[in-house]
Formats: C-alpha cells, sequence, structure tokens
C-alpha cells in the first residue's frame, strides 16, 4: 500500500512534536527549579556571618536579633547596632568583626544579599505565625546547622497554602492548631 | 417625602425627560472605546508569531538555569529606639493648610510620614481632619518642591549656598536699615506667638522692618462689627451643640467657614437617631448653592447683595416696637425678593420661641454691617447663652487693606529696601490693580521663601526654600487657653531650612538645625510653662506637650460686655445689575494646594466639577444672558475683568454669579498652573474681607470650554427604568414627624427577599458598615482619606472627564424638586461587599471572589481585565486602570522620587490593566488580626477602624462586625431607618444606610 502523507502525519510527525514538547517540557521543569522556587540559594554575604556558631553553638534566642519577628510583619534583619553589642568586646581582633566595626563607626550601610523572598503583591505577616507558635524552623530549615544561610524550603504560593491547608499534619509540635485562613486578601491586598 | 419627589442628578436629565441615548445608557461614556482601533495591531502572521515564541522560550529555559538574584537586605546602622521596622509610629502635630490650626496625628513608618488623621486629643478638631489636611502629605512629597537656595525664579536658576545667601541677604538688610529704607515683611495670617516673637526680634534687629499681614479669606468683617458692637475683635467660640435652632446667612458652616470640622461634628451630633428628640433645626439662606445650604432643612435663596436688608428685616420682625422706617417687615421682604413667606415666617417663629437655643450666623464674606445687624438679632434671640468662653485670638492682626495699596505705591516709588516674602504669594494674591509684580521689580532687593516656587518667588531676587509642616516646629494658638504643638516627623527631605529659623538668623543668630527648636522650647518656658501652672518641671511637661500634641491651661477670660447698639443705616441694592460673590474653593484654599493632584481631583461637593472653577449662574440668569453650560463669559467688575466658564447651578439665587476663588494659578508646577480660571477681579478693597461685589457686566464671548464633572458617570439609575425609579429607592428619606408617628415608616410594605441557593454559613467576624445619612454633609473628608491609604493615583482632567477617576469612594449627590429650590441627598458610594456579589459570578478568572469575613475580595495579580464585573456591578463602584496613572499623569509626575514616598507600604501600587475598588481596608483589618494574635485573642469588630470612618467629621460611617449584637454597626443594621441601596436585586450588601430624616413640618 502506498504511503500517504496521513501515514506520515501518524507515524512520525506527531510522535515527534510529542516527544519534543515533552522533553522541551521536562527540561524546563527541571531546569528552571532554582529560578522558580529557590530552594539551594545560598548568596555570598558581605560578612561571612554563621547561623551555626551564633544560634547553633551560642543558642542565641532568634528574636535577639530578628527583633520584629513577633511583634512586626517583618523579622527584619539586625542593626549593626545590635551585632555591636556583642562585637565591641567580643572576638574584635577577627577580620569579620574588623569588616563589622567599621561598617558601624563609619556608619555604613551593610548590604546582606536577601536569600528569602515573596513577590511584592504577597504580604506576609510574620508576627502572626510566630505568635500562633509556629517555629522559625518550620519555613527557614535548620538554621542551627547552617554555616553560610541557604534557602530549604519553597516560599510560593503553593507551599503557602500546603501548610494553610493542613496545618495539623505539618506542624506536629502544635497541638491544636488550626489551619490557616485560605481567602485571597489574606496575603494580596 | 421620597414618594412625592422625583429625583435627578443634572438639568440636563431634568430637562430631557425621554431623551435617549444619555450618559446612562452605556458603561463607558462616547469616545471612550473609540481608541481602540483593530487596524492599528501588529501585521505579523500566526505562524511567525508562535516561531518567535517558540524561540524565545527556547532561550529562556537556557537562561533560567541560575537564581534569580533577591536583592538586598539593609538594616539601619544604628537602629533608632523607637522604630521597629514594618510598625508604624504616631506623632502629634499641626497642621498649617488654613488658619485653624488643627491638631494631627502623623502615621510615620520607618521615619517616613504616610498617612494624617486628626489628633485625637486635641480638643478642638477631636481626631478629624479635613480633605485638605489628609492630602497635605503629598505637598511634603511634592517632587516640584524647591530643593536648594537659588538666584531668581526658573528662568534664571543659579545655585548658591545657605551661607552666601544669608551673608548677601543680611548685607542687603543692613544697608536698606542704614538707609532708611523700608523693609517689607510679607505674611499670611500668624496664628503662632512664637513666630510672632520671631518677627519682633526680627524687627528689633533692622528697625526699618515692617509686617504685613493678609489672608485671602479671613473674618476681618466680623472682628470689626464685634469691635463695633462689644469692644472687642475676639469674638467667641460657638456652642453649636446647643444651638438648636440655626439661620447660616451666606455662611457655608459645614463647608469652608471658621472651626469646620467642630462644626460639622456638633451639627451631627444634633442629628443622631438614636436621639431624635435632639434633633436640631438648620435654616439657610443663601445665594450660592453650598454644602450648608445643601444639608439645611430649609433653604431659601436670596441675591447676595440683599442680606442686609434681610438682616434688618428680621431685627424689626423680633423687635417689633423698634421698626426702622427704612425697611419693612420679612412679610414685605419676602414680597420684594419673592421668597416663600411660609418659610419665613416659620423661621421668625422658630427664632422667637426657642431663644436661647436659636442662633444667627452671617458668612464672613458679608459687609461689615450685616454682622453687626446679625449680633443684634443674637442679642434679641439671648444667643450668649450658645458662646463658649473660648475666644478667637488674635495672634497678629491682619494689615488693612488701605496699608497694603500704601505698600505697593511706596514700592514702586523706591521707598522700600527689601521685600521679604514670609512663605506668602502676594503676585498671586493681590488684585490685579495693585500691580504687584510691577511693584516688585521696582524693588532692589527681594527674597522669596517658599515650599515650591510660585508667582512671587519667581520675580524674587533669592528664592530660599523653606520646611513643609512635617519638617517643622512650630505652636499656635486660635482661642484662649488651648496651644496647639507642631513636631518635625521626618529630616527635611531637601536642603531647606524652616522659616523662622532664616529670620532668626538674619536677626543675629548662628545658624544649626536646633535654632528655632531652642526658641520655641525657650518660649514654652518662660511663658507658657508658668502660665499652665503645672506641677511636673518643664522637661516632663514640654515632652507631655508634644506627645500630646495640644495643652489645654486656665487662661484668664474676660467676660462678653455688654452690647452697643449700632445704627446700621441699610444701602438699597440695585436690583437690576448682577452680583458676584467670590467665593473660598472647598479643597485647595486660597490656591496654596493648587499643586496638589489628589485635592484638584476631589469632586466639587456639589457640581461635582473637578481641576476647575466656573461662573456658578441660576438657571433663569443663564437663560436671561443665553448661557448654557461650557460656555465662556467675561465678568466686567469696576474696571477688572475675567474670563470664566459658565455652569448652570440648580439652586443658585437669580442675578448673582458666584466663583471660586484660588485656581488659575500661573505658576504652581505641573498640577497646579493654570487649572481652572484666575478670578481675581476684586476692586482693591480686597482684604476688608468682604467677597459680594454689586454692579458686574456679563458678556458671552465665543468659544467653551469644557468642564470635567464625576456626577454623570457611573450613573447608578438606567435609562429605560426611569419609570420605576421612585420604587428603587436608592436614596430614602422622610421627615422627623412621620419617623416619631411610625419608627417603622421606612419598612412598612416591604417584602422578605428569598434566595434559591444555598446559604454560606459565616461564622466568626463579619464585616460591615453603616453611613448614616442624616450626619453625613458630603464633605468629601473620607474621599481624601481613601485617596491617601489607598494608593489612589491621580488621573488628570483630561482622563477624569471620561470617566476614568480612581477613587474607591465617591459622594452621590441627588437633587430632587425644582431647579430653583432643589432639595439635596448626599450619598457615599463604594464597593457594598455584598454577599450575593453580582461581579464575583462573571469573573473568568475568579480575581473577585468572597472572604469567610464577608469582604468581597480583588486580587489584583490575578485579573486580567476583562472589566466583566465592573459591567455587572449595580453600585458602578469598580475602577479600571486604564493607564499606570502614574506614568500617564502629567508626564510621569507623580513618578518621581520624592511622590513615590507618599505610597502607603501596606498597600499594593496597581498597575495598567487591573480593576480595583474599596477592600474595607483590608491592610487595617491585617494589621489589627496581628495585634490579636500577638495578645493572644480573637479580633473583635471593634479593633477596626476604616480609613474613611476614621476621616468622617460627622462620625456617618460605623465599621464593625454585624455578628456582635452589641456593636455599633449591628445596632444601625437593625434599626428602622436602615436600608441597603438597590435591595430588591437580593444582592444583600453589608453596608447600610440609614435613612435622612429632614425636621421640616409637612
Amino acid at each position: 500500500m502506498k504511503k500517504s502523507i496521513l501515514d506520515y502525519t501518524l507515524r512520525i510527525r506527531i510522535p515527534l512534536v510529542l516527544f519534543t514538547a515533552a522533553a522541551f517540557c521536562a527540561a524546563t521543569y527541571f531546569l528552571s527549579r532554582p529560578e522558580r522556587d529557590g530552594i539551594g540559594y545560598a548568596p555570598i554575604q558581605p560578612i561571612a556571618f554563621s547561623h551555626k556558631l551564633h544560634a547553633g553553638t551560642m543558642k542565641i534566642d532568634c528574636k535577639y536579633c530578628h527583633t520584629g519577628a513577633a511583634s512586626s510583619p517583618t523579622a527584619s534583619l539586625p542593626a549593626v547596632s545590635i551585632c555591636m553589642n556583642c562585637h565591641t568586646v567580643a572576638r574584635k581582633n577577627k577580620p569579620e568583626i574588623i569588616k563589622l566595626t567599621q561598617y558601624y563607626e563609619q556608619g555604613i550601610a551593610l548590604p546582606w544579599k536577601r536569600v528569602h523572598r515573596i513577590p511584592d503583591y504577597a504580604y506576609f505577616n510574620h508576627s502572626v505565625h510566630v505568635n500562633r507558635g509556629i517555629q522559625c524552623s518550620n519555613c527557614h530549615g535548620d538554621v542551627e546547622h547552617m554555616d553560610v544561610m541557604t534557602q530549604v524550603s519553597e516560599f510560593t504560593m503553593g507551599a503557602c497554602l500546603s501548610c494553610h491547608r493542613s496545618a495539623h499534619e505539618n506542624l506536629k509540635n502544635i497541638p491544636g492548631i488550626k489551619n490557616g485562613p485560605e481567602n485571597c486578601a489574606t496575603c494580596h491586598r | 417625602m421620597a414618594e412625592e419627589s422625583k429625583y435627578w442628578k443634572s438639568l440636563h436629565r431634568l430637562y430631557s425627560q425621554g431623551a435617549g441615548g444619555d450618559a446612562k445608557a452605556d458603561e463607558f461614556l462616547p469616545g471612550v472605546p473609540d481608541e481602540f482601533k483593530s487596524d492599528s495591531l501588529s501585521g505579523m502572521s500566526r505562524k511567525q508569531f508562535l516561531a518567535l515564541l517558540a524561540a524565545s522560550a527556547a532561550f529562556t529555559t537556557a537562561g533560567c538555569r541560575s537564581y534569580r538574584d533577591k536583592g538586598e537586605i539593609v538594616p539601619y546602622t544604628k537602629k533608632p529606639e523607637e522604630v521597629t521596622p514594618g510598625v508604624p509610629n504616631y506623632y502629634a502635630s499641626t497642621c498649617t493648610g488654613c488658619s485653624q490650626s488643627c491638631g494631627i496625628l502623623i502615621k510615620t513608618r520607618e521615619g517616613r510620614p504616610v498617612k494624617v488623621d486628626g489628633n485625637p486629643d486635641h480638643p478642638i478638631n477631636r481626631g478629624k481632619i479635613c480633605a485638605k489636611g489628609q492630602a497635605s502629605i503629598l505637598n511634603l512629597y511634592d517632587p516640584s518642591r524647591l530643593r536648594r537656595p537659588q538666584y531668581g525664579g526658573s528662568q534664571i536658576q543659579v545655585e548658591l549656598s545657605w551661607d552666601k545667601a544669608d551673608a548677601e541677604i543680611v548685607k542687603q538688610l543692613s544697608d536698606a536699615a542704614a538707609n532708611g529704607k523700608e523693609i517689607a515683611l510679607i505674611t499670611h495670617g500668624i496664628h503662632s506667638p512664637t513666630t510672632k516673637n520671631t518677627l519682633e526680634d526680627f524687627k528689633k534687629t533692622y528697625h526699618t522692618a515692617k509686617l504685613y499681614s493678609y489672608e485671602l479669606f479671613n473674618d476681618e468683617n466680623r472682628r470689626r462689627a464685634w469691635e463695633a458692637c462689644y469692644g472687642t475683635r475676639e469674638f467667641p467660640a460657638i456652642d453649636w451643640k446647643k444651638a438648636k435652632y440655626i439661620l447660616a446667612i451666606e455662611a457655608d458652616i459645614l463647608g469652608t467657614e471658621g472651626m469646620v470640622l467642630e462644626q460639622i461634628r456638633e451639627y451631627a451630633d444634633n442629628r443622631d437617631i438614636l436621639k431624635t428628640a435632639e434633633f436640631s433645626r438648620l435654616y439657610c439662606i443663601e445665594s450660592t448653592m453650598s454644602l450648608t445650604g445643601a444639608n439645611a432643612d430649609y433653604r431659601l435663596r436670596l441675591r447676595a447683595d440683599a442680606y442686609l436688608e434681610f438682616a434688618l428685616a428680621l431685627k424689626n420682625e423680633l423687635e417689633p416696637g423698634m421698626t426702622d422706617g427704612a425697611v419693612g417687615h420679612i412679610a414685605e421682604f419676602a414680597v420684594k425678593y419673592s421668597l416663600s413667606a411660609d418659610v419665613l415666617e416659620r423661621l421668625v417663629h422658630d427664632l422667637k420661641i426657642h431663644k436661647g437655643a436659636s442662633l444667627v450666623y452671617a458668612g464672613d464674606l458679608l459687609p461689615e454691617e450685616v454682622h453687626a445687624a446679625v449680633n443684634e438679632v443674637n442679642e434679641l434671640l439671648g444667643a450668649r447663652v450658645l458662646y463658649k468662653n473660648q475666644p478667637a485670638e488674635e495672634i497678629v492682626r491682619l494689615t488693612p487693606a488701605s496699608e497694603i495699596e500704601n505698600l505697593t505705591a511706596r514700592m514702586k516709588a523706591g521707598k522700600v529696601g527689601v521685600v521679604i516674602h514670609f512663605d506668602s504669594n502676594p503676585a498671586y494674591h493681590f488684585p490685579k490693580s495693585l500691580e504687584y509684580e510691577k511693584a516688585l521689580h521696582a524693588v532692589p532687593f527681594s527674597i522669596g521663601l517658599t515650599e515650591a516656587e510660585n508667582e512671587t518667588s519667581a520675580h524674587c531676587t533669592i528664592s530660599l526654600p523653606v520646611n513643609h509642616d512635617f519638617e517643622s516646629w512650630g505652636d499656635f494658638k486660635i482661642r484662649t487657653g488651648i496651644l496647639s504643638l507642631q513636631q518635625p516627623v521626618i529630616e527635611p527631605l531637601y536642603d531647606s531650612r524652616q522659616k523662622e529659623s532664616i529670620l532668626l538668623v538674619w536677626a543675629g543668630g548662628r545658624y544649626s538645625e536646633h535654632i528655632y527648636h531652642e526658641y520655641l522650647k525657650n518660649r514654652w518656658k518662660t511663658e507658657v510653662y508658668p502660665a499652665a501652672k503645672t506641677k511636673i518641671d518643664f522637661q516632663t511637661f514640654w515632652y507631655s506637650s508634644l506627645h500630646d500634641g495640644a495643652i489645654e491651661f486656665a487662661e484668664p477670660v474676660q467676660m462678653l460686655p455688654a452690647f452697643g447698639r449700632q445704627a446700621v443705616k441699610p444701602v438699597p441694592s440695585e436690583i437690576d445689575a448682577y452680583t458676584i460673590v467670590l467665593t473660598e474653593s472647598y479643597y485647595i484654599g486660597d490656591g496654596r494646594f493648587a499643586g496638589n493632584g489628589w485635592l484638584q481631583e476631589l469632586p466639587h461637593p456639589i457640581s461635582k466639577i473637578v481641576w476647575d472653577n466656573y461662573a456658578a449662574v441660576s438657571t433663569r440668569t443663564a437663560r436671561e444672558l443665553g448661557l448654557q453650560n461650557n460656555d465662556l463669559i467675561t465678568i466686567g467688575l469696576a474696571g477688572a475683568s475675567a474670563m470664566m466658564p459658565v455652569f448652570v447651578q440648580p439652586g443658585q439665587a437669580d442675578g448673582t454669579i458666584s466663583i471660586a476663588l484660588g485656581y488659575g494659578r500661573t505658576n504652581a508646577g505641573p498640577v497646579g498652573s493654570n487649572a481652572g480660571f484666575d478670578a481675581k477681579l476684586y476692586p482693591q478693597a480686597l482684604l476688608s474681607g468682604t467677597r459680594v461685589f454689586s454692579g458686574a457686566k456679563i458678556s458671552k464671548i465665543s468659544g467653551s470650554y469644557e468642564l470635567a464633572s464625576t456626577q454623570e458617570h457611573h450613573a447608578l439609575d438606567d435609562e429605560f427604568l426611569r419609570d420605576i425609579q421612585f420604587k428603587r429607592n436608592i436614596i430614602r428619606e422622610g421627615t422627623l414627624e412621620e419617623y416619631s408617628r411610625n419608627p417603622n415608616f421606612l419598612r412598612e410594605g416591604e417584602k422578605e427577599l428569598t434566595n434559591i441557593a444555598k446559604e454560606f454559613e459565616y461564622s466568626g467576624v463579619k464585616w460591615a458598615m453603616s453611613i448614616d445619612l442624616n450626619k453625613c454633609v458630603g464633605c468629601n473628608a473620607c474621599v481624601a482619606g481613601c485617596n491617601v491609604e489607598n494608593n489612589i493615583p491621580v488621573v488628570g482632567k483630561e482622563q477624569a472627564a471620561k470617566g476614568r477617576e480612581m477613587q474607591w469612594i465617591r459622594i452621590d449627590r441627588y437633587y430632587s424638586g425644582t431647579d430653583e429650590a432643589p432639595l439635596l441627598s448626599h450619598q457615599p458610594m463604594l464597593c457594598q461587599h455584598c454577599d450575593n456579589a453580582p461581579c464575583e459570578n462573571v469573573c473568568p478568572v475568579s480575581a473577585t471572589n468572597h472572604s469567610p469575613d464577608g469582604l468581597n475580595q480583588m486580587v489584583y495579580n490575578r485579573c486580567v481585565g476583562t472589566k466583566y464585573c465592573s459591567n455587572n456591578c449595580p453600585y458602578k463602584v469598580r475602577r479600571f486602570n486604564f493607564f499606570n496613572w502614574r506614568d500617564n499623569f502629567a508626564n510621569g509626575f507623580y513618578e518621581q522620587e520624592s511622590a513615590v514616598l507618599a505610597e502607603n507600604p501596606e498597600v499594593t501600587v496597581r498597575s495598567r490593566g487591573v480593576m480595583e475598588k474599596c477592600t474595607f481596608c483590608v491592610q487595617r483589618i491585617m494589621e489589627a488580626r496581628q495585634y490579636a494574635a500577638e495578645q493572644g485573642r480573637e479580633l473583635h469588630g471593634s479593633d477596626v477602624k476604616t480609613a474613611c470612618q476614621e476621616a468622617c467629621p460627622a462620625t456617618a460611617i460605623i465599621f464593625g462586625d454585624m455578628h456582635d449584637p452589641n456593636s455599633e454597626v449591628s445596632k444601625m443594621r437593625t434599626h428602622g431607618l436602615g436600608y441597603h441601596v438597590l435591595e430588591e436585586t437580593n444582592v444583600r450588601p453589608n453596608i447600610t444606610y440609614i435613612a435622612k430624616l429632614r425636621n421640616i413640618s409637612a
């Protein structure tokens, strides 16, 4: 039987197109993961600050530095003056602390690289979560073990909603926690 | 009431019964969709497009293999103790937008002011602030502010340093003083005792210095009349709460005149439906249709030059024995001016039998004689008991008009060495006939202290930038025993200085940031602290006064002296000529707010016209002169003339033409320049206070000028439904009598509406609002408050004319009755947050949907801009971003660096192509939720106040939880006068309107 144009289309063209499309989608999905959810992002910071040392070994409370976590929508990074509470005395001759002291004494802004970020049109509130008993590590991971601050969870709407919808499974350590609100205006306004 | 009257929104509507194709019929005005033309689209084929799409997708994939940069977080180096990033701080201060010096509370975020409200601890304005005060934040961030000292105006612009400028100026001042040449210091009204001391110090250093103080809108006539009648210029404040029968004579007490916030509050207190026994009755006789007239129970219109005759006739009526021969009785007066004799009779009757609770109040713009006659009427009415023992202080007396004429003459003659404009703008404010600019050029050295370049500073030798209110120190006193403090809440944005400290430096001080701060503190230590007789030490006193923003202390007050009768002779008015009334503009003051886009775009409360002023004429006058809306006329008055567009205003008195001042500025930045028309055709008697001028010549000229009005768009009713308009009950009204007979008269005959769909079960807090139309006076403070809170953009006149203004709340104004004696109804209209919201059902992407606490949510990042929701909204409260407005308006003026600082960081700045609308201030609900979580309790309805509610000086707006039976809002929801607009559509709004009760007799 003579091969028709239909035959060519069915046997070669359609499978080829489908394969290319599928391969393309799969490649895009895996290749763009870092860009999409940012997991594993660990930028080089202007000062090689170690959370492992401060939060892990020395067990300094997160809220000692991130002062807004329980009282403001933004947890906020510590003002250099907070670092200097200890470092005017502690380890003051180490190179990183000398750098820090320079920032403080010369009044230069300290530009930390941002690790966690949600889009501008979403309004996250640290205070509400912290005051409901949710741990910092629930979203930010085991910061006590990180020498370099790294993003470990997704900060996408899907990630927010999966926890809001089944808070009990996700936060077993908080007995009696209720599901979070799911309406749009909770985050978007 | 509602049964007989037929509501109409404009004269066009009233007279074009049945004429179809009106603005109502379509969602968009004619011409609006014409901009979208399919043939102007790209000619690219579908295949080409797909190929390009595939290629770009491939490139994108290849390019997105690394992490995206998330920017930086820059913490404070040394954090100020009181600042927590993300949490607002509040500071008490004083507003100087007009001469009332209201107490304000400024909300700052990380050191930048983002919102202004009234200071709740202030004894006079008590937590409320007008539209101008609300929007004044935009003046702080105005990109056209002067940034550093400079020679000349914008044309020359040679910058110089403060040191150089100071040195040169001090030399010029010393030379002028040594040569015996006058140094003229021109200021606005001074209401600060410390500023007065500064000026005195300056005058001591330079003995030829002379102070000239002027104010375009002043109470000189009232003060002079009080001086003549009582021997004191300091008239007492009035207890409006106790005044139950008020007659306002051409006095816009609910709009522009006097301490409006206090007046509205105390008036509205007497309009509380929970206390109907205390209802007051407001009579108004006026030529211009004002907010007071719109709210009056009885309004009469009278040409503006007949008030003296009216006041004397009223006096004769109250004191029959003393009949003045020249003026007859009220009945004759009624015949002469064809006024309603019934209403006048009722007025006289009410005033007479309620002596001690009745009051007559004449407007500031009326001549002294009217005030004297009114004072006598009030004596006859025993109105003294309504006076509070708090005289209106006069810190610096305004300069008489004759002296200002003298000044310009001396300037022209070269007898003035230096002129200092102390944040004043005489080139714009003084009458044209004084030729101020010419006089200024004859002065060898002139200095303009100003926030932004203006008509005067452009002609000065040196312009110096001064601090905005929010960057300044100060104290203000408008009443005996009350002092209000001003403190800076932000570092000066530019290289500017406080105007008082500039004078202190010239007077020999050494400049430091704190020079005026120390000066002020010093005066408080030596003068105020001892007078306050407190037991705490000065530092504590000072800081607690700064914290509270205002102090009250016992200051000796003289008893009001006995009344001395003034023989007032009536001047016969020319009935044939036209009379001009120059009114105060509602929102841009004497022009100082002309550069504020938010205020320019607030609709005039009656005509709803934005961005312009106009000559308001009555229908009859328009017919006489053959005029229509938008026609141009010239008005000639005593040699001067001005061009004006015409607006036919229902309720305007025949033969009187009303024009708002403050418009037509020529040098007010890209926003304010050339908005409206300069109406300065007043004779040289300016600043004497009278703003009524007879004998005007009107002539129509060719051409027309389009006035943009927001009233005809977003119409609530539809053309073909005209006949069932009464049944729609958008506005429902009754009379107090009806209500006292039957408190449920409004609800009678109503049917229960049922729903075929399954009801959604709301649990917890459910948000609702009630708006009391008895209290609402239509002042627009809510609109301004919402603008600031919710980052509402300015769209400009051209776009506003297309119905694209973006305000989330508007005040709808309805007329009923005849165009000669219309009744007005105001109704704030905003998203009703319907339980069965029609907008939600039609959104193809579910960008608008409902929350479990009863909010109709709008998600911008999901919206694709189909506008279906707007089309389906029965209330027409949705606003579409046809452009990125910040970019579109005035070449991106409000996109510049300083202007964006005015945005509320808690609210998204919307971009082009998305729909938006009132959110019930969801950011405030979320903030309250945060505080509740911090305190470990449930959220209560009373935790949240919306921006419009906070702004409303009449407390007409109440917001809260309708599930809480004790909340104010649920009491209003179940009240017999409560109704929903378009209730029969069963959309179940969460906003309840309280029907207005007019205190009139059937």
